[in-house]
């Protein structure tokens, strides 16, 4: 009886986590005169891809597709390349009156940095570089609060492989870097798993950064071009409701895959605080 | 690669030399760039003048802002703990179908906010949203139930909104600091008699302390600066029903082309977080 | 694989950035009907003239912001932008000179919100100005005239609207951009005004306050709710016949006879605003086309606006559902055979008012719409309201000093 129970209240808790996306995929789904019947259809609407095509064809949100590929990956490329030796160093050597300590909460507090607080200067200073309106001024500054996750994470996996490792195949002649590379790194790879689908969920997710720094098309990310569609006079919602669904699949596939050391590398971090 | 180390040569005596600063020091001098300058111009753009910060003291609308965000903060991040450790406990005390409740349940928080926010706007629009539609169904007059367009449940609507995105992301870090926690001490509590309530308060509580602070803190600090959503689903209206610090900010800066003055604003805001996140992390270390 | 993961996106980017410079024009317009026309305008122009047409669609709200940031910060980024003229004053600055005047057939009240400091810095595109919306059908039944006044409005709203069990008026008032733009007509026709000669406030003055009281007198005749409306919801209760009248804009007129969209085909009338006080008089919403001083390509995108503002293409637009700025387009015969509402609209934009040339126009028109929303949710008294407004704009205006 208890455990009946328990299951039903936590359908209930999945039904309600997942009804508002199953309404936005009808949507996506549904003939414009279908869209807002009276009562609402949950299932049996004629179906029809022409949302799509619109959204993709019409619209600009195939561009806005690949440039959020590409953004995503470039700056999750560029905050493992630099944040994965910083855990590493804080992880591996002693400092001097426990310095490890505060530059990684040093490093780990950038992170609170309200994104407001920083762009009037991040958008003068990319427009000095005339890197405004590009997808790698968007990716310098991605990379920039993705780096502390990446170090806070990845210190945590460092943390929990032995010393003696590296050191026994330093002794057999390996450099720190190849040991590094060739013992260590092997040993976190699900860690680095989980670090890189945090960092692409994030990129992807993006909105405020990307909805300043970017003027044209050719550097819009998906989440701004569906926003510039909802506040529009006339609101398309199959279209933009398509645009959703597409922008949201990557993301679930990714963390669904990952999803095991998602949780993993966020109690490592949360256990050693 | 980093050049500085391959070199090196390894000895035992490794471990006095300072090396480990080089290691960080692409990742400081990044965040130097990205991070630490931008705050310092923000900081002395905002100084500039420091008419700045006695409009502050005076502007009705900031005011409004700031309390309407310490009240989203408050109720969303309360409301977020509680249904997010209730939820961890109940799906850790499942038998079957764990990993498919806890796939289920994490959907919310990987939705880009802004398609969350579109979902949303689907359902509260008064006229033809499936929400006043299903509760016309079940025979409810809702001609007043105005959600995101209404005065007085404008706020409401928004934090129900976070809340349904985001208690997936304390029930993750929840769930994985009740798998963290040794089987042993509620074995022995058990043995002594102990019942689940006080099992739970004497025993899984005090060794969830660190996660359930870290997840608050996380929370806290994004909730502070939430923008998307609101964006989205309301721009702050009705009126200013629903004005946060960030939008106003956003406004300032960009609508009315006052960057001094946001500015100003976003030191207040960072200073509040900074003070905010410090009182925190010193709970957490001394736990 | 994670070398190639890795090379394949900066071997992409390098090819983009390699791409030869080619000619070619930026043009950011608002979306909806007046940006659709100018960007099929600007890709008929490109392929005639061998240019890529760039085109940035942006709703209202983000198309200021865009073009505003990119003005003062001199990117470059837009050749061509789209202005509603209540931002002209503040965008001027970021603004090139026409290279020579436009020419007389444009009408006056258009061109007038174009100069700045002695130069004409923009060239009317869309010659929008609001117009009194009402059902002729219904106000014949009941043996009563054309509103000529506010207190016409009313007093038809009362009796028709109740008699036909439908709104009598219908208004948006959602804070911001709409509550002002509804009101400015009223606060006008009672001798109101937003800032005096010497450009201090006087939203608080009795003329504005009875104007206010007035405007929630009208409010019982509207739908509940209407304190959230914008001008979907307001048209879309013209449309469905559920409400009597209405403030709108032209481009709406062509929705109202439109059989598939519309139960009212042929059933309203499109008139000058009413009086009260003072002669009625309509609020000015000409969009402008302009080239921003840091554009490239500054020769090419002057081409093209005048090219875009000719007689020619005004007809074109026209036949888009744009609103001409030309006096010989609004008279031209074969477009006044199509558009029964063209000599209306002619008259009301000749009249029409624009919003206070004030640099500070956004911020004061949000704090003005915020309390203005406030007393017709019937969350402040009318008067409360105007008080605390004033105070506040005069505040804005203390600051830019």
């Amino acid at each position: 009886m208890k455990t009946a129970l328990r299951y039903i209240a936590a359908s209930i808790a999945l039904l309600a986590a997942l009804a508002p996306v199953y309404w936005l995929i009808t949507i996506s789904l549904k003939r414009e005169v279908d869209q807002f019947a009276y009562p609402p259809q949950w299932i049996g609407f004629a179906a029809t891809l022409e949302h799509y095509r619109d959204a993709f064809s019409n619209a600009s949100f195939g561009t806005y597709f690949g440039n959020s590929v590409l953004l995503a990956a470039l700056s999750t490329l560029a905050a493992l390349a630099a944040g994965v030796p910083a855990a590493y160093g804080l992880s591996r050597f002693e400092w001097a009156r426990s310095w490890d300590l505060k530059i990684g909460d040093w490093i780990l507090s950038t992170r609170m940095l309200p994104p407001i607080v920083t762009i009037v200067p991040l958008f003068l200073m990319l427009r000095q570089a005339h890197l405004l309106n590009s997808l790698i001024g968007l990716a310098i500054v991605y990379t920039g609060f993705n780096l502390p996750f990446v170090v806070w994470m990845m210190r945590g996996f460092f943390d929990e492989v032995p010393r003696e490792v590296e050191e026994a195949a330093m002794l057999d002649g390996e450099t720190r870097g190849g040991a590094l590379l060739r013992i260590v790194l092997p040993l976190v790879k699900p860690g680095l798993a989980a670090t890189a689908v945090f960092c692409l969920v994030v990129a992807w997710n993006e909105f405020l950064f990307a909805l300043i720094l970017t003027q044209t098309d050719s550097a819009m990310t998906l989440p701004v071009g569906i926003a510039s569609r909802v506040t529009q006079y006339e609101i398309k919602w199959g279209a933009m409701s398509a645009a959703g669904v597409v922008a949201m699949l990557p993301v679930l596939v990714f963390a669904s895959a990952a999803q095991k050391y998602l949780v993993r590398g966020l109690s490592l971090g949360a256990v050693k605080g | 690669m980093n050049t500085r180390v391959t070199s090196e040569k390894p000895r035992h005596s490794w471990r006095r030399l300072p090396q480990g600063f080089w290691w960080t020091l692409p990742s400081i001098v990044v965040l130097i760039a990205l991070s630490i300058y931008p705050m310092i111009y923000s900081v002395r753009l905002a100084f500039g003048d420091l008419g700045n910060f006695t409009r502050l003291i005076s502007d009705r609308t900031f005011g409004i802002a700031t309390v309407q965000t310490i009240v989203l903060t408050a109720v969303a991040l309360a409301a977020e703990f509680v249904l997010g450790l209730a939820l961890a406990l109940l799906v850790d005390s499942l038998s079957r179908a764990k990993s498919i409740f806890r796939a289920g349940l994490l959907v919310p928080m990987l939705l880009p906010p802004v398609v969350a926010a579109v979902a949303w706007r689907l359902i509260y629009n008064p006229q033809f949203g499936v929400l006043n539609g299903t509760l016309r169904q079940l025979g409810v007059n809702t001609s007043a139930l105005t959600w995101t367009n209404g005065h007085n449940s404008a706020l409401l609507s928004v934090i129900v909104v976070d809340i349904w995105e985001w208690t997936p992301f304390l029930f993750l870090l929840l769930s994985a600091g009740l798998q963290a926690i040794p089987p042993d001490p509620i074995e022995a509590a058990r043995i002594d008699g102990a019942g689940p309530w006080r099992l739970f308060r004497d025993v899984t509580l005090p060794l969830l302390k660190p996660t359930i602070l870290l997840a608050l803190l996380l929370r806290a600090m994004d909730l502070v600066r939430i923008f998307d959503q609101i964006f989205i689903l309301t721009q702050g209206g009705p009126g200013t029903a629903t004005e946060t610090v960030s939008l106003y900010i956003y406004r300032t800066a960009f609508r009315f082309s006052n960057f001094g003055y946001a500015a100003a604003m976003s030191f207040v805001l960072l200073a509040a977080t900074m003070l905010f996140s410090r009182g925190l992390m010193r709970v957490m270390r001394a736990r | 694989m994670l070398r190639l993961a890795f090379l394949a996106p900066v071997v992409w980017l390098l090819c983009s950035c390699n791409r030869a410079p080619e000619k070619s024009l930026t043009i950011a317009v608002n979306a909806g009907v007046e940006g659709t026309a100018l960007k099929t305008a600007a890709k008929e122009w490109g392929a005639a003239h061998g240019v890529k047409i760039e085109v940035v669609e942006l709703p209202y709200a983000n198309l200021f912001e865009k073009e505003q940031l990119d003005l003062s910060s001199r990117t470059g980024a837009y050749d061509v932008i789209m202005i509603d003229d209540p931002w002209f004053p503040r965008m001027a600055d970021g603004l090139a000179a026409l290279p020579h005047e436009p020419d007389a057939d444009f009408i006056a009240s258009c061109v007038a919100v174009t100069r700045a400091g002695g130069k004409t810095l923009a060239l009317p595109y869309v010659g929008n100005s609001q117009l009194f919306f009402y059902r002729k059908d219904l106000f014949a039944k009941y043996k009563m005239d054309a509103p000529k006044t506010w207190d016409d409005v009313l007093a038809g709203a009362k009796k028709i609207g109740e008699s036909e069990k439908m709104y009598g008026y219908v208004m948006r008032a959602a804070a911001g951009n709409a509550v002002v733009a509804d009101f400015m007509p009223l606060l006008w026709a009672f001798g109101g005004d937003v800032l005096d000669a010497s450009q201090k406030p006087v939203v608080d003055s009795p003329a504005a306050i009875d104007a206010l009281r007035f405007m929630l007198q009208l409010g019982k005749y509207s739908p509940p709710g209407y304190a959230g409306f914008n001008a979907d919801e307001v048209s879309a209760h013209l449309l469905q016949s559920t409400a009597l009248m209405s403030i709108n804009w032209p481009a709406w007129i062509a929705a109202m006879d439109d059989p598939a969209k519309s139960k009212v085909v042929d059933k309203i009338d499109f008139i000058p605003m009413p009086g009260e006080r003072a002669p009625g008089v309509g609020e000015l919403g000409t969009w402008l086309i302009a080239v921003p001083a840091a554009s490239k390509h500054s020769a090419d995108a002057f081409d093209f606006l005048f090219w875009s503002t000719d007689a020619p293409q005004q007809k074109q637009a026209a036949l888009r559902g744009n609103p001409p700025t030309r006096r010989s387009v609004f008279q031209s015969p074969d477009l006044v055979g199509k558009f029964r509402a063209f000599p209306a609209q002619l008259a009301a934009l000749e009249s029409a008012r624009p919003r206070p040339r004030t640099k500070l126009w956004n911020e004061i028109e949000n704090t003005f719409g915020i309390y203005l929303s406030k007393a017709n949710a019937g969350a402040m008294d009318p008067a409360a309201a105007l008080h605390a407004a004033s105070e506040e704009i005069a505040q804005i205006l203390q600051r830019a000093r």
